[in-house]
C-alpha cells in the first residue's frame, strides 16, 4: 500500500495525545519481523547441526578422516570473499543511510560480483570432488561401496549444508538484484531503507552460517591428527 | 516512514574496516590453531573462534548493539538450540545398545 | 450505518471488480480468517470421514469393509490431514486472524500482504497433500488410491522404504510448515507493535496471550521438523544414511528430531484454545477473571517447558535411561501451569452470576473432557507405567481426549462465542444447545472405552483385534455414530444461523474486550472508528455489569 499513511491519534482520558503505531511504514516492526525469520533459519541450521554432531559422536574418527579430505585451500578462499562480502554489503548500506544511493549501488554490484565468486570457487571444489568420486548419488557414495558409515555420513552431510548455504547465497543474489530494482525506482531511498536494511541482515546470516559451516567441514580433520 | 537522522559515512566506516580486520584475523587463527597449539582440543578450538567471530559479527555488522526486544529473542532462540544440543548429545553418548547395533559399523 | 467487511475489501493488488476475485486477493484478516476456515473444515470432514470408515471395520473382528493396506492409508490419511491441515493451523490461522487485531486494536497484522501471502501457501500445501492421495497411471488414465501408510509421524526407515507416495506428503507437510512459520512471525510482530496506547502486555486479554505463546511455538519448533523432512527427502533419494539403520542411520535420531517439533505443537494446539477458554469464563460469568497473571505467564511456561519435555514419545524406542529421567521428570512440570489455569476458571465461577449460552456449555465441558486428558497424560509421563501403555489405545484416548475434547472443543466454543461478531447474525441457541449435549455424550461413548481396552492392552493401528476387545470397539462405533450425527446437526444449525438468524448487537455476551466495541456487526473494515486508549484491565465487571464503556469515537465515558 503506497498513499501515505497519517498516523492515528488516540486520547485518554486526561485529554492527552497518543500516536497509533499503523502496519505501514512501521520500520521497528519491518527489522523485528526480518530478525525473527532470521530466528528460523538459525534452528533450522541449529538443527542440521544437530544432525551431525549426533554422527560425529558415533563415528569420531571417520569424521577426522574425512574432514582432512576436504580442499581446504579453496574453502578458505571462500571464506576470506565472503567476508569482503558482508563488508561491502555493511558499507552499502552505510552509504545508503548517509543519502549516498549512487555509491550504495556500486557496494550493491560489488556484493553481487563477490557473491558470484563464491560461487564459482565452490562449483569447482564440487567438480574436484566429483572426480575424485565424492558426491551425492555416485555408487561409492553408497554403503558398501568402499567408504565407513562415518565418511559417507560426514561427505552427505557436508553437501547438503554447503549445498543449501549455496541456496542461500544464490536466493541472496536474487534479493540484491530486487533490491537494485527498487533502489532504481525510488522505492527504497535513504528516507525507506527497510528493505535495504533487512537483506544487508539476511547477507551477514548468511555470514554467519559460513563461520560455523567452514570450520565444521574443513578444520575439524586439519592438522596433526588425534583419534 | 521517515526513519532517523542520517548518518555520516565518513565518520561511521572506520568501525566497519577495524571489524574487518579482526575477522580476517581471527580467520588467520582459524588456520594456524591446528598446526600450531592445542592440536588435541582442534574441534573446540574452532568452534570457539567460531563463536567469537559470530559475536562480532551479530553486534557490529548485525546492528544487534543497544537492540533489547530483538536482543532477547536472539538469546531466547539461542538457547532453545542449545538446549536441544545438549540433550541429544546427552542421549547419544550414553548410548547403551552400542554392542547390539548396527549403525556403528558397517555389517560387513 | 458502515458498510461492513463483507462489502469493501483492500487486495493485495489491483482493484478487481467481481466478488470472488476481491475474497481470493483480500488482505482483510477478518476475510482471510474466514477463508481459513472454510478450507480447514472442508479438510476437517475429509479426516472424520477417514476415521469413521476405520470405526465401521474395527466394529467386528477380522475383515469387513476394508483391507489391512487400506486401513494403515486411512489412519494416515486421518492423522495427516487433522494434524498438518486443520489443527496446527487451526485456532491462530482462524480466529487468531479474525479476533486477535480486534482485541488489541489494531486495523490489521503487520504485514497483510504476507498474510494473503501464508494463505495462499497453506492452499499450496493442501493441494500437495491432496495429489499425494492417487497416483495417476498415464497409460490407462486410471487413478489408484496409494497415500501414505506410515501414520502421520513418518517414522523412519519405513517411511524410506515404503512405495506408497510418502514424498508428496513430506513436501505438502513442509511448505504447511512454512505457512504456520509466516503466520507465527506475523502474529508476533503484530503483537509486539500493533498494541492500542497504552495497551502493555499485562492488560492484554488473554486469548491473545495464547496466541504470542503459540506464535513463539510456530516460529521456533516448526524449522526443525522442516529440516527434517529435508534430510528424509535427501536420504531417500541419494541414500546418505541419515535415518537408515541399514547405512549406517540412526531412526531414534529422527524420532529425536520429529518431536523436537511435533511435541511442541501439541501445545501450539492447546495454547490458543486455553485463551478462548479464559475469553469465555469471564464473559459468561459476568466477573473479572480470578489471577489474570498466572493465566497469562502459565501460557508463557507451558510455550517453554514444551520445548524441553519430547522425548517422553521415545521411552519405548532405545533412547538412553539417563534421557529417559529427565524427560520424565520435565513431563510432570507441564501439568503445574496448566493446573494453574483450570483452578483460575473455577476460581473466576465462584460466586459469579454464571449464564448457560452455548458458548459457555463448551467451556464448561472442556473442564471435563480436557481434566480427563490432561491427568491421563500424566499417568503416561511415567516411564514404568508408560512402558506398558505407549502404543496402545489408551495413549490413543488421551490424545484424543485433550485434542478433540480440549482443543476442537473450545474451537467450537469460540465458533458460537464470536459467531455474531463475525456475521452479525445469532443461531439458534436451543438447537445450538442441543448438539452440545449430541456430541458431548457421543464423544465420551467413543472414547472412554478405550481407556479401558488400552489398558488391557489393545494396541493402536492395528487393523484386527481378539474377541475380548470386541465389546469395547462396540461402544466405540456407536459413539461416533452419535458423534458425527452431533457434528452435522452443530454445523447444520451454525449455517442455518449465518443464512437467515436474528440480527444481532455488537455486544450480544455484554462482554468487555475491546472487539465487542466496534461500531457495528459485522465490523467495518478498518476494525475500530478510533483506536482507543488503554488504561484499563480486560475483564472489568462490576456488579455483573461491563465497567468500560466507550462513546461512538472509542473514548470512555463510564
Amino acid at each position: 500500500m503506497s498513499h501515505e499513511y497519517v498516523p492515528e491519534i488516540a486520547v485518554d482520558r486526561e485529554g492527552k495525545e497518543h500516536v497509533v503505531q499503523g502496519w505501514q511504514g512501521d520500520y521497528e516492526g519491518g527489522k523485528l519481523g526480518f530478525w525473527l525469520f532470521m530466528l528460523t533459519e538459525v534452528l533450522m541450521f541449529g538443527a542440521m547441526f544437530m544432525t551431525l554432531t549426533y554422527y560425529f559422536t558415533l563415528h569420531h574418527a571417520d569424521f577426522i578422516k574425512a574432514s582432512s579430505e576436504l580442499d581446504r585451500t579453496l574453502g578458505g578462499v571462500n571464506t576470506v570473499v565472503l567476508l569482503f562480502s558482508a563488508l561491502t554489503m555493511g558499507l552499502g548500506l552505510l552509504k545508503m543511510r548517509s543519502g549516498d544511493v549512487k555509491g550504495a549501488k556500486l557496494m550493491i554490484w560489488l556484493t553481487i560480483l563477490l557473491a558470484a565468486v563464491f560461487l564459482g570457487v565452490k562449483a569447482q571444489e564440487w567438480t574436484n570432488d566429483y572426480h575424485e568420486g565424492i558426491f551425492l548419488g555416485l555408487d561409492s557414495m553408497q554403503a558398501g561401496g568402499g567408504k565407513s558409515f562415518g565418511e559417507i555420513l560426514f561427505f552427505g552431510m557436508y553437501f547438503t549444508m554447503t549445498g543449501l548455504h549455496g541456496f542461500h547465497i544464490i536466493i541472496g543474489i536474487g534479493l540484491m538484484l530486487w533490491l537494485l530494482k527498487r533502489i532504481n525506482s525510488g522505492k527504497v531511498s535513504p528516507d525507506h531503507h527497510i528493505l535495504h536494511f533487512n537483506i544487508a541482515l539476511y547477507w551477514d546470516l548468511v555470514h554467519l552460517i559460513w563461520v560455523f559451516v567452514f570450520p565444521y567441514f574443513y578444520m575439524t580433520g586439519a592438522g596433526v591428527i588425534h583419534g | 516512514m521517515a526513519n532517523h537522522k542520517t548518518v555520516d559515512y565518513q565518520a561511521e566506516k572506520g568501525i566497519y574496516y577495524k571489524v574487518l580486520f579482526g575477522l580476517l584475523a581471527l580467520t588467520a587463527l582459524t588456520f594456524i590453531q591446528p598446526e600450531m597449539f592445542l592440536t588435541q582440543y582442534t574441534f573446540g578450538m574452532q568452534m570457539l573462534i567460531g563463536t567469537v567471530k559470530a559475536w562480532i559479527i551479530l553486534m557490529y555488522y548485525m546492528h544487534l548493539k543497544g537492540e533489547v526486544l530483538i536482543g532477547w529473542t536472539v538469546i531466547f532462540a539461542v538457547f532453545i538450540v542449545v538446549f536441544f544440543f545438549s540433550i541429544v548429545m546427552i542421549d547419544v553418548s550414553n548410548f547403551q545398545y552400542a554392542d547390539v547395533s548396527h549403525i556403528t559399523s558397517p555389517a560387513q | 450505518m458502515s458498510k461492513s467487511y463483507f462489502d469493501e475489501t483492500h487486495c493485495a493488488f489491483g482493484h478487481p471488480k467481481s466478488t470472488f476475485m476481491q475474497w481470493m486477493l483480500t488482505v482483510d484478516h477478518k476475510r482471510i480468517g474466514i477463508m481459513y476456515a472454510v478450507v480447514m473444515f472442508t479438510f476437517f470432514f475429509v479426516a472424520v470421514a477417514a476415521a469413521l470408515t476405520m470405526r465401521f471395520e474395527l466394529f467386528a473382528p477380522g475383515q469387513q469393509f476394508i483391507d489391512a493396506h487400506t486401513f494403515n492409508q486411512a489412519f494416515t490419511l486421518h492423522g495427516v490431514v487433522m494434524v498438518f491441515l486443520f489443527i496446527i493451523p487451526g485456532i491462530p490461522a482462524v480466529f487468531g486472524n479474525i479476533v486477535m487485531p480486534l482485541m488489541i486494536g489494531a486495523k490489521d497484522v503487520s504485514f497483510p500482504r504476507l498474510n494473503w501471502f501464508t494463505f495462499w501457501l497453506y492452499i499450496v500445501g493442501c493441494i500437495v497433500a491432496l495429489s499425494s492421495l492417487f497416483n495417476f497411471n498415464i497409460a490407462d488414465g486410471s487413478l489408484v488410491f496409494n497415500f501414505a501408510d506410515t501414520g502421520w509421524t513418518f517414522y523412519a526407515p519405513y517411511s524410506l522404504n515404503t512405495d506408497t507416495n510418502v514424498v508428496t506428503t513430506l513436501v505438502a507437510a513442509f511448505i504447511l510448515g512454512m505457512a504456520s512459520i509466516l503466520t507465527g512471525l506475523n502474529f508476533l510482530v503484530t503483537i509486539h507493535r500493533l498494541r492500542a496506547p497504552g495497551m502493555d502486555f499485562f492488560k492484554m486479554p488473554l486469548f491473545v496471550w495464547g496466541i504470542y505463546a503459540t506464535a513463539w511455538i510456530q516460529l521456533l519448533a516448526t524449522p526443525v521438523i522442516g529440516i527434517t523432512l529435508v534430510l528424509a527427502l535427501l536420504e531417500k533419494y541419494f541414500g546418505i544414511g541419515i535415518f537408515d539403520p541399514a547405512k549406517g542411520g540412526d531412526p531414534v535420531l529422527f524420532q529425536h528430531l520429529f518431536w523436537i517439533y511435533s511435541h511442541p505443537a501439541v501445545y501450539l494446539m492447546i495454547l490458543p484454545a486455553f485463551g478462548i477458554m479464559s475469553e469465555i469464563i469471564p464473559a459468561f460469568s459476568r466477573r473479572e477473571i480470578f489471577g489474570y497473571r498466572t493465566i497469562a505467564l502459565s501460557s508463557a511456561a507451558i510455550a517453554g517447558v514444551g520445548y524441553l519435555v519430547w522425548g517422553h514419545h521415545l521411552f519405548t524406542s532405545g533412547m538412553s535411561d539417563l534421557a529417559k529421567t529427565m524427560f520424565s521428570f520435565l513431563t510432570f512440570f507441564v501439568a503445574i501451569p496448566t493446573g494453574i489455569k483450570f483452578y483460575d476458571w473455577i476460581a473466576t465461577m465462584y460466586k459469579g452470576k454464571i449464564i448457560l449460552d452455548t458458548p459457555m456449555l463448551w467451556a464448561l465441558g472442556t473442564i471435563i473432557t480436557f481434566a480427563i486428558g490432561g491427568l491421563s497424560g500424566v499417568t503416561i509421563a511415567m516411564i514404568g507405567a508408560d512402558i506398558h501403555l505407549q502404543d496402545t489405545y489408551y495413549t490413543i484416548a488421551h490424545f484424543h481426549y485433550a485434542m478433540l475434547g480440549g482443543v476442537v472443543f473450545l474451537f467450537f466454543a469460540g465458533i458460537h462465542y464470536w459467531f455474531p461478531l463475525v456475521f452479525g447474525k445469532m443461531y439458534s441457541e436451543a438447537k445450538a444447545k442441543f448438539a452440545f449435549y449430541t456430541l458431548f455424550i457421543g464423544f465420551n461413548l467413543l472414547w472412554f472405552p478405550m481407556f479401558i481396552a488400552g489398558y488391557l492392552g489393545m494396541p493402536r493401528r492395528y487393523f484386527d483385534y481378539l474377541p475380548e476387545f470386541h465389546i469395547y470397539h462396540q461402544i466405540s462405533f456407536w459413539g461416533a455414530i452419535i458423534f458425527v450425527s452431533g457434528l452435522i446437526f452443530m454445523f447444520y444449525t451454525l449455517i442455518q444461523g449465518m443464512r437467515n438468524g436474528k440480527p444481532t448487537t455488537p455486544n450480544p455476551w455484554n462482554a468487555t474486550t475491546l472487539e465487542w466495541h466496534l461500531p457495528s456487526s459485522p465490523p467495518p473494515l478498518e476494525n475500530h472508528t478510533k483506536v482507543p486508549y488503554v488504561d484499563f484491565r480486560p475483564y472489568e465487571y462490576h456488579h455483573g455489569q461491563p465497567v468500560v464503556k466507550f462513546d461512538e469515537n472509542m473514548k470512555r465515558i463510564d
